[in-house]
This record gives C-alpha cells, sequence and structure tokens, in this order.
C-alpha cells in the first residue's frame, strides 16, 4: 500500500491533490446526492432511531459477555466440525491462517472481501509466504490488482474510473477492453475469477456475524463470491473480529434488516449465507469441508471493556458514516481513514493500527454530526472522535503549543477577555471597513477564501456595564439569562443587539452574567477535555439556574454543546476534584434551560406576526450542524421565518455543513472553502437576497464567502433578519408562559 | 396476511430486485416452462439435484423431449457448462422477495451458483410475510449442523465500477421464480 500523510503538512498535501481529482470529485458529488435519497427509500414505513437503539443496546449487550459467547461458539462450531481459533494480534491471526494453508497442501487461496483481513494485511503475508491469493469481490478484485487499499468499506474501488479499469483489464486479459462496456468488464473478471476459483484449495471469508448458539457464521454480500469461496475450495477459513459474535439468530436478523438499507439502500443484499461447521464438499477428503474460523482480538477484548471507546466496536460495517461525511465527499477514502474509512476510520486507527497517521486523521472532524444522525448503530463518533484527540494526548511527551495556549487562556477567564479587548484595540491598523485586512496567516493564500470579521470594538457584554441594556432587569413577566458565546460577545454584539430589540416592551428580564466565558467547545474539540471540564464548571457557577426561566444563547454550536456536554463532563469530573453531587444537579438543570434563539422565539415567545412588515424578502436558509442535528431543532427557524414574513426559499443541502467547524477551516483551509463554496453556490441560485442561520460561526464563514466573492447576497443571524423587520412602534402583549 | 396477497407482495418485491416471476398452478406447469426456457437458450445441460424421485422423473421426461442433458448429481464435476439450474426452495420471505434454500447438499447448493440461469420453484403455501415469521424454522436449519442455509434474493449483482448496478458477476445472471399455487405442491 501507498506511504500514507504521518505529519499534518503532508496529510494537508494529499488532501489536497485529492481535492484537484476531478473525477473523484464528479463520482464522491454523485454517490452523496444519491445515497441520501435511496437509503430514505430503503428505510420507508421503518423507524430508524428505534432499530438503531436496538443495534446499540444488542451490541452493548454482548461486549461484556464476548468471552462468554466466544466459548459457546466455539462449543457448538466445533460438534459441528469446525476447528476454531483465537489470535491476539494481527500478525498472529495471519501466521495461522497461513499454517492452515501450509498444513492443508495449499497454493491456491481465493478471498471474499474481508475488512479485517484488510486490517491484518493478510494477503501480503500470504503472498511473502508464497501463496496465489486472489481477491473475488470485483472492486477488492481491481485494486488488488493496482496495489491499492480500498478508498471505501462496502464499495472499495469507488475511486476508478471505467477507464481506469479496462485499461487494468486490458492488460490483464492481453485484449482491449471498451471502457463504456462496463457489462464486458464484468464478464471478464467473471470468466478469469471463475478460474481463480475453481483451482484454489482454500476460500478465505469474514463474516458478518457469528452466531454464538449455534456456531453459525453469517456472511453478507451481493455479488455471490463469498458462496463460491465457501463452496468449491476444500478449505474454509474465516477470519472473524471478536465484535461479530451475537447471542442467537434473532440478534443476527435484526442487524440484517439495517445493514443492507444502511450500506446500499437495500432492502436485503443478494446473498446471505449461513454456514454452521464442516458442511459437505466433494473435493475434501471423506467428503467434508475443512473450516477454521479464527477470531480476531488485535485491541478489541480490551477496547469491549473501555467505559469510553467500547461502543466503536457496534460497528456493522456499513460504511454510512463515510456517505454522509462532507469531508469523505471532497477526498474520498484514501485521505480520510487509513485501512476503515469514514469516521469509524479515524477511531479504528488510533486502535488498530499507526498512532501517528491516526492523530493527523483525527484532526480532519467538523464536529458536523452527520455520521452520528445515520450510524445504524448509534455509535456518537464525533464524540468519540473529540475523546480520542483527547486519549492521543496523553500518549505523546509534549502537547502541541497550540493546545497549551488555549487551555492557559481559556482557563483564566479575565485574562481571555483581557486579551480579546486588547486584540480589538490593536487590530485597528489592520481592519478595514469591519474586516481583518493583513494577518501573518492570512499571507498565506489558503486562507483568502473568505474575508475575516474584526473585533467589535465593544462587546456585548458591555452593554449591561450601566449601558443601555442596565434598564432591562426590570421585567417581571420572565426572567432570561443570555448566554452569549465569544462570537456573539466580541465580534457580533449586533446579533444580540437584535435579540435584545425583539425582546423589547415585553416586560422580560434579561440579564447577563458577567462571568459566562466560552462555552468550551473549542477545548473539547482540540482534545483538551480538562480544560473543557473546568470551563463547563466556571459556566454553570455563572448562571444560577433557578434564576431564570430560560438561558437564551445565538449560537447553535454553544447551545448544543452547552446542552449535551456540560452535564456529561461535569458528571464525569472532568478536571474536576471530585464535583459535589449537587453540581452535577445544578448542570443538569442549566442545561435543561438552554435554548435556542429560534426555538424560544417560536415556543416560548410565539412571535406575533402583526409586530413584523412582512415585506416579502426572499430568504435561503443555512441550517447550523449544531441546531439541525446537535439540538434536533429543524422547524423552528424556518416557522419563525414565515411568522415574520420573510419568504423562505428553501435550496438544496441546506443541512450540510458550511464548512466552518472552528479551528477546523484555519488548520484544513483548502477544503474549508471548498465545502463553502459549494454551500455559497447553492444559496445564490436560489435567487433569495439573503441567506440566514442561526449561528455567528457560519454567519462568519457565509458572511465571509460572499464578500469575498462580491455578491450581491447578505449573511445574516435569523435574529438581525426578524428583527429588521420589527415595525416601529408596535408593542407586543405579555408572553406566553408555554414551555419548550 | 391471505396467500393471494402474499404471493403479489414476494412478487412485487423479488421483480423490484430483476427476478422474472411466474405463477403456475403445478410442478409439472413449472417444469415444462424450464425446459422451454432453456431449449429457448439454445439448450444443453441443465441441472436439478436434490428433488423427489417422481418429480425427477417428471423432469428428466421433459428434458428427453427437448433433447437437453439433465444432471441431478456430481455438479462440481461437469464444470461450468450449465446453461440452467433448477432447485425447489424452501421458503419465501414476502417482504423482501427472498427465497430460502437449505442448501447443505452441495449439488444444490453449485446449482444455484454456477449456471447462468437460475430457476427457483417455490410452493405458494412456503411463502410466509416477513424473516421473522421464519425465526424457528431458520433457527432450526441454521442449528442442525453441518448445515448451509441460504437467502437468495434477486440475481448476482454489483456496482464496483463507477456504481454502475451490472447483473450477474459471479452468481447467476437470471433469475426466474416459479410459484406453485396447486394443493399438491
Amino acid at each position: 500500500m501507498k506511504e500514507r500523510a504521518r505529519t499534518k503538512k503532508e496529510y494537508r498535501k494529499e488532501l489536497e491533490e485529492a481535492l484537484g481529482s476531478s473525477f473523484l470529485r464528479r463520482t464522491l458529488d454523485n454517490f452523496a446526492a444519491a445515497y441520501p435519497a435511496s437509503r430514505a427509500a430503503a428505510l420507508k414505513g421503518l423507524d430508524f432511531d428505534a432499530m438503531a437503539s436496538e443495534i446499540a443496546e444488542l451490541r452493548d449487550e454482548a461486549l461484556p459477555r464476548l468471552e462468554e459467547l466466544f466459548d459457546s461458539f466455539k462449543d457448538a462450531a466445533e460438534k459441528a466440525g469446525a476447528t476454531v481459533h483465537r489470535a491476539k494480534t494481527a500478525v498472529e491471526a495471519n501466521e495461522i491462517i497461513a499454517r492452515i494453508a501450509r498444513e492443508g497442501g495449499v497454493t491456491s487461496i481465493v478471498k471474499s472481501k474481508s475488512m479485517t483481513a484488510e486490517e491484518t494485511f493478510l494477503n501480503d503475508h500470504l503472498e511473502a509466504e508464497g501463496f496465489r491469493v486472489t481477491e473475488t469481490d470485483l472492486g477488492e478484485w481491481i485494486i488488488q490488482l493496482r496495489g491499492e487499499g480500498p478508498s471505501h468499506m462496502v464499495m472499495p474501488a469507488i475511486h476508478l474510473s471505467r477507464e481506469e479499469v479496462a485499461r487494468l483489464f486490458t492488460e490483464v486479459t492481453g485484449t482491449e477492453q471498451d471502457p463504456d462496456d462496463i457489462e464486458g468488464l464484468v464478464r471478464v473478471a467473471r470468466r478469469e475469477l471463475r478460474a481463480a476459483f475453481r483451482d484454489a484449495e482454500m476460500g478465505i471469508t469474514g463474516a458478518n456475524f457469528a452466531v454464538a448458539r449455534t456456531g453459525t457464521l453469517g456472511l453478507v454480500t451481493n455479488e455471490g463470491n463469498a458462496r463460491l469461496a465457501t463452496t468449491l475450495p476444500r478449505i474454509h477459513v474465516a477470519l472473524v473480529g471478536f465484535e461479530k459474535l451475537v447471542p442467537d439468530m434473532e440478534a443476527a436478523l435484526r442487524i440484517l434488516t439495517i445493514l443492507p438499507r444502511s450500506a446500499t439502500g437495500q432492502a436485503i443484499s443478494s446473498y446471505v449465507t449461513w454456514i454452521t461447521g464442516a458442511v459437505e464438499c466433494r473435493a475434501a477428503t471423506e467428503g467434508r469441508k475443512e473450516q477454521h474460523i479464527v477470531f480476531l482480538d488485535n485491541g478489541r477484548l480490551r477496547l469491549a471493556g473501555d467505559p469510553v471507546f467500547a461502543q466503536a466496536l457496534r460497528c456493522i460495517r456499513c460504511g454510512a458514516c463515510a456517505n454522509v461525511c462532507p469531508i469523505y465527499r471532497l477526498v474520498g477514502g484514501h485521505n480520510f481513514g487509513h485501512v476503515y474509512i469514514g469516521a469509524i476510520g479515524l477511531l479504528l486507527t488510533l486502535f488498530y493500527h499507526d498512532r501517528e497517521r491516526a492523530a493527523v486523521l483525527l484532526e480532519n472532524c467538523l464536529n458536523c454530526q452527520a455520521c452520528s444522525k445515520t450510524c445504524p448503530a448509534g455509535i456518537e463518533l464525533p464524540r468519540l472522535i473529540q475523546e480520542a484527540r483527547t486519549a492521543h494526548l496523553g500518549m505523546i511527551d509534549q502537547k502541541p503549543i497550540k493546545n497549551r495556549l488555549l487551555s492557559r487562556v481559556l482557563l483564566n477567564r479575565r485574562l481571555f477577555h483581557k486579551l480579546l479587548r486588547w486584540a480589538s484595540r490593536l487590530q485597528k491598523p489592520v481592519v478595514r471597513d469591519g474586516k481583518i485586512r493583513y494577518l501573518p496567516f492570512l499571507f498565506n493564500p489558503r486562507h483568502r477564501f473568505r474575508e475575516l470579521p474584526a473585533l467589535a470594538e465593544k462587546p456585548l457584554r458591555d452593554l449591561w456595564k450601566g449601558g443601555k441594556a442596565a434598564e432591562r432587569k426590570e421585567g417581571h413577566r420572565m426572567r432570561v439569562g443570555l448566554f452569549a458565546g465569544c462570537l456573539v460577545d466580541f465580534v457580533y454584539p449586533e446579533q444580540g443587539e437584535a435579540f435584545l430589540r425583539l425582546l423589547e416592551g415585553r416586560d422580560i428580564h434579561v440579564d447577563f452574567p458577567e462571568e459566562q466565558t466560552c462555552c468550551g467547545l473549542p477545548a473539547r474539540m482540540m482534545g483538551e477535555k480538562e480544560t473543557a471540564g473546568k470551563v463547563a464548571l466556571h459556566n454553570v457557577l455563572a448562571f444560577d439556574p433557578d434564576s431564570y426561566d430560560w438561558i437564551v444563547t445565538l449560537c447553535a454550536s454553544c447551545g448544543s454543546y452547552l446542552k449535551e456536554n456540560i452535564p456529561l463532563l461535569i458528571e464525569e469530573g472532568a478536571g474536576i476534584v471530585e464535583p459535589p453531587d449537587e453540581l452535577e444537579e445544578r448542570a443538569r438543570r442549566f442545561a435543561g434551560k438552554v435554548i435556542d434563539f429560534s426555538s424560544f422565539m417560536t415556543n416560548v415567545l410565539k412571535v406575533e406576526p402583526e409586530l413584523f412588515q412582512a415585506d416579502g424578502k426572499k430568504a435561503a436558509y443555512h441550517a447550523p450542524c449544531h441546531l439541525c442535528r446537535g439540538l434536533g431543532k429543524t422547524r423552528e427557524p424556518r416557522e419563525l421565518l414565515r411568522t415574520v414574513g420573510i419568504e423562505y426559499v428553501p435550496v438544496e443541502d441546506e443541512e450540510i455543513c458550511c464548512g466552518f467547524g472552528g479551528s477546523w477551516s484555519i488548520d484544513f483551509a483548502r477544503m474549508s472553502a471548498e465545502l463553502l463554496r459549494l454551500k455559497l453556490d447553492r444559496v445564490e441560485e436560489s435567487g433569495a437576497g439573503m441567506v440566514v442561520t442561526d449561528c455567528p460561526g457560519c454567519v462568519l464563514q457565509l458572511r465571509g464567502g460572499l464578500l469575498k466573492r462580491g455578491s450581491s447576497v447578505e449573511a445574516k443571524h435569523i435574529a438581525e433578519a426578524v428583527a429588521d423587520g420589527l415595525k416601529n412602534g408596535e408593542k407586543p402583549g405579555p408572553p406566553a408562559p408555554d414551555k419548550d | 396476511m391471505p396467500q393471494h396477497e402474499l404471493i403479489a407482495l414476494f412478487r412485487k418485491k423479488a421483480e423490484a430486485v430483476h427476478a422474472v416471476v411466474e405463477v403456475v398452478a403445478e410442478w409439472q406447469g413449472a417444469f415444462q416452462r424450464v425446459v422451454d426456457l432453456a431449449g429457448e437458450r439454445g439448450g444443453g445441460r441443465i441441472t436439478a439435484p436434490g428433488l423427489a424421485p417422481d418429480r425427477t422423473e417428471a423432469l428428466g421426461a421433459l428434458c428427453r423431449e427437448r433433447e437437453l442433458d439433465l444432471v441431478t448429481e456430481n455438479v462440481r464435476e461437469q464444470g461450468d457448462g450449465f446453461i440452467l439450474g433448477l432447485t425447489a426452495i424452501d421458503w419465501g420471505i414476502a417482504e423482501t422477495g427472498t427465497l430460502v434454500l437449505d442448501a447443505a447438499s452441495e449439488d444444490l447448493r453449485l446449482a444455484t451458483m454456477l449456471p447462468d440461469i437460475h430457476a427457483a420453484l417455490l410452493p405458494a403455501r412456503r411463502i410466509k410475510a416477513a424473516a421473522g415469521d421464519l425465526r424457528a424454522e431458520i433457527e432450526g436449519m441454521a442449528g442442525s449442523p453441518p448445515g448451509y442455509l441460504t437467502f437468495i434474493t434477486g440475481a448476482s449483482r454489483t456496482a464496483d465500477i463507477e456504481r454502475e448496478l451490472t447483473i450477474g458477476v459471479h452468481g447467476p445472471s437470471e433469475l426466474r421464480i416459479f410459484i406453485i399455487t396447486g394443493d399438491n405442491a
């Protein structure tokens, strides 16, 4: 396999090469458009979330019992004539299989696709031992002939064009192959591989299921090569990860219901094969197959007991996390994984393969949560990726300087805010029209895809220091705490002011607890979990949850992070010495009161259409990842736009990330620029005069890109867009007391 | 679900994955259709292992009329030259159009893999609505070792070259299903 990048610099180069490959881009774009539709069609009428929780539960119950399930499997399979082995490491598994081949007098081996065999680099081992190994899955055969690894767990050769395949098959057959005759190319494979099946004395497969009660292996394929590989040769070896053990057929059938739907949008794959023991085989002595099942540990058994990472073993290898990932869509699997691909691949690289490779890969996650919402086993992939970053920091001698700096600054709220105020004054020479003009890193053309906003002259918090917001403490109907987040506070205070305008005359007390600071998400994203825990505690102490009916935030990222992560961090005691129980309770109450702007306006205030001049402005909407997936809010912002008389113009891919992702957009600027381009192309095609969104981070990205393009489209926070439409002099009635 | 609805659902789902489904009254009628089909495709050798002796005999008679070579055992030795493989299916699953076959016999297995056409004969009364309705039967077949239980849904397929769906990469390129409705099925 080609050497892969192990430093960030090399990795960036790898990514930029992929971004420049027009075939790859076109293929992955088409796939990204086709997959969600076929998945949705296959899931029609089914309760996906309930099914995913069932799979999660089923795996979580099995993981602590893997040894017991293994014993049961071994007992049943050996009674049925199989031989069951266990391998502690990848090398041990390869050696066991090579030994079986030697002792069986094998020269030629056919293989059916197995990610587990990819994990152990089994082919390399067997070939070095002198065996002839032929992959028989069409895609695997193609990449084997090219000496490559798979670029997708289900479609291993998705990165190759028909021309490349035709050239390859021309070499293999010695006759010219027509690239536009795909059926003809497939017939070449059928013919060549039939001969390999005939000659082979051994067939190697993986397994999708190992059913403990009966010692049965379950294999799911579309091509039918696994059936031939387990039927024609006289020896069958299955290499199976320990996590594939399920207690019984019922569990296997349950996973089977969702696996093909999630993988390829099929209700079921063409062939599902259940093999128990040494079946009839006329090529073998005494007419019985020699069957060996090799269970691979390679760190799985330790992982199964890990309180954080065990859920990675729920994976059923459907590949969906890659299919919906905006990063995978840009660069493909060779650049977004190592052997395993997609979000799960980033994690498994750390556990099974190469730490250095894993470290660079793990940084390449936007935390957009498209994967976790699609995972049929409910794996919280982005959270685990953050945890893996933390775990990796613990493995290295010295943390990167940006981590040390960030922690240092975030842990001291006064210092952090003092630095921001200094920066606001110091930036003056480099600011023009509210945009940053010259910053050292902007000399690199990579970063010039968007305009960057200047820091505000006065942060939002200053409005409360005897300023114009002081009187906001007078309201009685409802008490609201405003959680600004760094961007609204120090970059876009006008978004906060728009919110205040919308509350005017509603008899609402609005408070801005001065001790509030960064929500801590940037620290969590960098793997600085202790810092994130301490910052979480700081915010929980800054807001007395009992003093407020609601804690409103205009930032979807802060909102989703505060709601989901803060209670978890405090419960886990990250960075906190023995958190007392009442703190945990307080954190939960705090999180319970957090609400995003659109939900607050729509569900709590139930804003009145008559207060707004419905001038029929057209707006496209960008759904922030952390609103539509993080907080699960999709109805509220669109309803709010309708209520205030803004014409909402739906655009394609509204829920796909804009490419901000905090510091990701600086680390991976070229990728961020591409995601932004895709997003803005759609927005501009829509004909809307503005694009509104619920997150100041998305505003930064969208507005920065639009300004750079010289577009006439404006990017606005939804609070600004809504407040702009307020009629003068109209006063709202008393707020409705309903809860969210 | 009444039987005619099960048949209709099975048919719809199987046809959606490129199987060709015909409903016939009796085995004899299905056999007739199969030998006609093999004849239309140029004749030669067909294989039909594992049928009851009287049915093998009936099929054999039709094959002789059509000058087809019928192989009922040791399929491996006969190589790749089969135009068609005929098997009697154990169960059908309507919601996915799936055939369930206990294929512990090597001949039976190969008859569903090697030929270009797989003719699957499925008694209507053996169609169940969902896989869950067959759990006991499936567990039974998987749990009586050694065993090789196979679910077949449509023909062999791949999308490995530019995601273009192509039929018949390793297994049969045609799946013909004959649902037999008669009382003797």
